[in-house]
Order: C-alpha cells, then structure tokens, then sequence
C-alpha cells in the first residue's frame, strides 16, 4: 500500500477525464487532437498503475504515435476554415444528447456500484485494519479476503495471495495436474498427455517466470526483480505468440487490408 | 488511506470516458473529431479490459486490448481515408454532408 499510487491515478482519473471533455468540445480540431495526445498519455499512466507495462509502451507509441500523427496530418492537410468551423451554437439535440449520456453514465456506474457493495468493503478493511493493530507479527494476520469484494489492487498481503495463487498455478500447469487458466470452461484435459512442440514448450519461460527454485516451498512470493513481472513484455508476448498466434497473424491480415483500403480510398484516381 | 482506488474505480472512471465519448460522437458534426470521439470510446472499453485483467491477475485482457489497439489503427487508417475523399468532393468534413450513403 503506498501513497504515491493513489495520488497518481487520482491525477491522471482527473486529467484523462478533463482532457476527454475538452476533446469534445473544443472548437478547433488541431486543439481537439493535441488534448487527446494528453488524454492518451492519461490513459498510458493508468496501464502502468495496473501493472500493464507493455500496453502502456504500446498506448504511447501506437496511439500517441501512429494514430495521433495521422489526425494531425490529415487536420493540417485539409486546412479546414470557413463554414467547416464554425462555433457550437447552442442547439435543442445538444442537451438530449448530453443528458442521455448523463443517463447512460448513471445507468453504468449504478450496474458497477451495485455489483460492488462498497460499505462491505469499507468494513471489511476496517476490521483487517484493526486486526492488524492488535496483532504483535503483522504477518500471523491473515490477508484481507477477496471473495466478498472488489480487493483494494495496492495492498501487499492480497498481492501476495494474489501471487502465490499464480505461481501454484503456474507449477501446476508445469506438472500436468491443470491448465493455467484454471479454466471452469477450459478445453484442458488432466488425463492426457499433451506434447507440446520443442519452440512451445513453457519449460523456459516456467524457469523465467518462477525462478531457479521453483520446485522448493514458495516462501515469501514478492521477491525483488520478480515482482513486477506480471504485465511486462515477456509474459503478454509470450502469451501472444502461442495461445492467441492465430489472431494475432489474423491481425496482420486486417493491417494489411487496411493499408490497401486506405491507399486506394485515397488516390486520386484509380487506375 | 481513504482514497484507495479500486477496481470499482477504474470501472467508473471508464464507463465516464466511454460516455464522455458517446456525447461527443452525438453532438460534433465534424466527422474527424466523431472519430476522434470513437478513438476515447476504444480507449475506455481498453482500460476495462486492463483493470479486469489486473483483478484476475491474468494477461488475457491485457492481450484483448491489444487486438484493439491494432483493431484501432486500422480504423483509423481507413477512416481518415475516408474523410479525405469527402472533402475531395465535397470541399467539407461535415457529417450532414455526408447523405449519400443513405440512398
């Protein structure tokens, strides 16, 4: 639990959710641009806060990159001005518009506040809180449970449940005994043995993942240079290129339509 | 600390970009920022995907908002194509200039 975590996604909540706004109303489509580079590197903060380092790279360089460099060329390439930008005069379908997004607002965070009974939580943390007071070993007291709430995502004793149920998993997965999704709908059978390709085989990435000492009793799961593991490049692209190749090669099929789509939308002529 | 930020918050925080979004694609007639007002609606939808992911400490999430980052990408490409060509024979961005697709 620290202070800074909080603090900095109260800041980038606030900023993403200021600089969104401006977006949409701002009058020149160049200052409407330059905000949602802002509003990107926002959102790039709140991937790191969660942990998704790789994605908060990816969100920089693709979206406040690539995506952003192509507004703003096309921005500057029509050299709007005239009728094409004129002021938001005040219109009826404005304050529908406006208040049926308030309504939909409401509606969703009713739907996410009623899945969450937040004064459960608050108890709960209370009574852990407590509890860890009066205990002499703050380590005897055991870690807030997860089942009942949405858990707090920066208290340590709940990471590492958190982290030792996913390097059990993992062990379990290396022994044969389940699947790494744990899965209720998983596909995965025990009894089976599955022979993976000499390229596929988790073996490396296990020993990356858990360290040399895998096979001896977990111990204190956060240790320094493996706690930050999760999120980073080599779990996701790992990931990436075996359970979700055929996607991700499906991918490169829909960049290359896409590219194809775009040079032909934009000639001039066709010939 | 009061102020602890749960996954309750992150939800929150993009179901309101989301909408943030959804108003903008409602009331700008400009067809580029309707498209920029798509791109925020795609970023809420990611950090959803990402926050779940976190909570389940699993990377399946974190691989969904991948997809929809390339998925993103191309969108724009396109689009952007798309808004060149209008203004080719229409001298205009608007989307109320925008009907034939109707017909």
């Amino acid at each position: 639990m620290g202070f800074w975590e909080p603090l900095f996604f109260w800041i980038f909540a606030f900023g993403a959710i200021i600089t969104s706004c401006a977006v949409i109303v701002s009058r020149n489509p160049l200052y409407c641009a330059l905000l949602l580079i802002a509003d990107f590197f926002c959102f790039a903060g709140l991937y790191v806060l969660l942990s998704a380092h790789f994605l908060a790279v990816v969100q920089v360089l693709v979206y406040g990159g690539a995506i952003m460099v192509l507004f703003l060329f096309i921005i500057m390439l029509l050299n709007l001005r005239g009728k094409n930008l004129v002021a938001n005069r005040f219109q009826v379908h404005y304050l529908i518009a406006i208040a049926s997004g308030v309504v939909i607002f409401l509606f969703s965070a009713g739907v996410i506040l009623a899945a969450v009974d937040m004064d459960e939580v608050a108890d709960e943390r209370e009574a852990h809180a407590a509890q860890l007071e009066e205990a002499d070993d703050p380590d005897e007291v055991e870690p807030l449970a997860t089942d009942s709430a949405i858990p707090n995502l920066w208290v340590d004793a709940e990471e590492r449940a958190v982290e030792e149920a996913y390097r059990a998993k993992m062990l379990a997965w290396r022994d044969g005994t389940a699947a790494p999704s744990d899965g209720k709908y998983s596909r995965f059978n025990p009894e089976r043995e599955y022979e993976l390709p000499p390229s596929l085989d988790p073996e490396p990435f296990m020993e990356a993942e858990l360290g040399e000492d895998a096979d001896e009793d977990v111990g204190p799961a956060i240790v320094p240079g493996r706690k930050g593991l999760y999120g980073t490049f080599k779990p996701v692209s790992i990931k990436l290129v075996n359970r979700f190749v055929i996607p991700f090669e499906l991918t490169a099929v829909l960049l290359l339509a896409s590219i194809v789509g775009a040079v032909i939308l934009a000639k001039r002529r066709v010939t | 600390m009061p102020f602890e930020p749960t996954l309750a918050h992150f939800l929150i925080l993009s179901a309101a970009v989301f909408t943030i979004g959804l108003v903008g694609v409602m009331i700008r007639r400009n067809a580029i920022i309707v498209f920029m007002s798509i791109e925020l609606m795609l970023n809420s939808v990611n950090l959803t995907f990402i926050a779940f992911a976190r909570y389940r400490f699993e990377t399946d999430g974190q691989i969904f908002a991948f997809f929809i980052m390339a998925v993103a990408a191309a969108e724009a490409a396109v689009a952007l194509a798309i808004v060149l060509h209008v203004f080719r024979h229409k001298r205009g961005v608007s989307v109320d200039e925008m009907q034939q697709l109707k017909y």
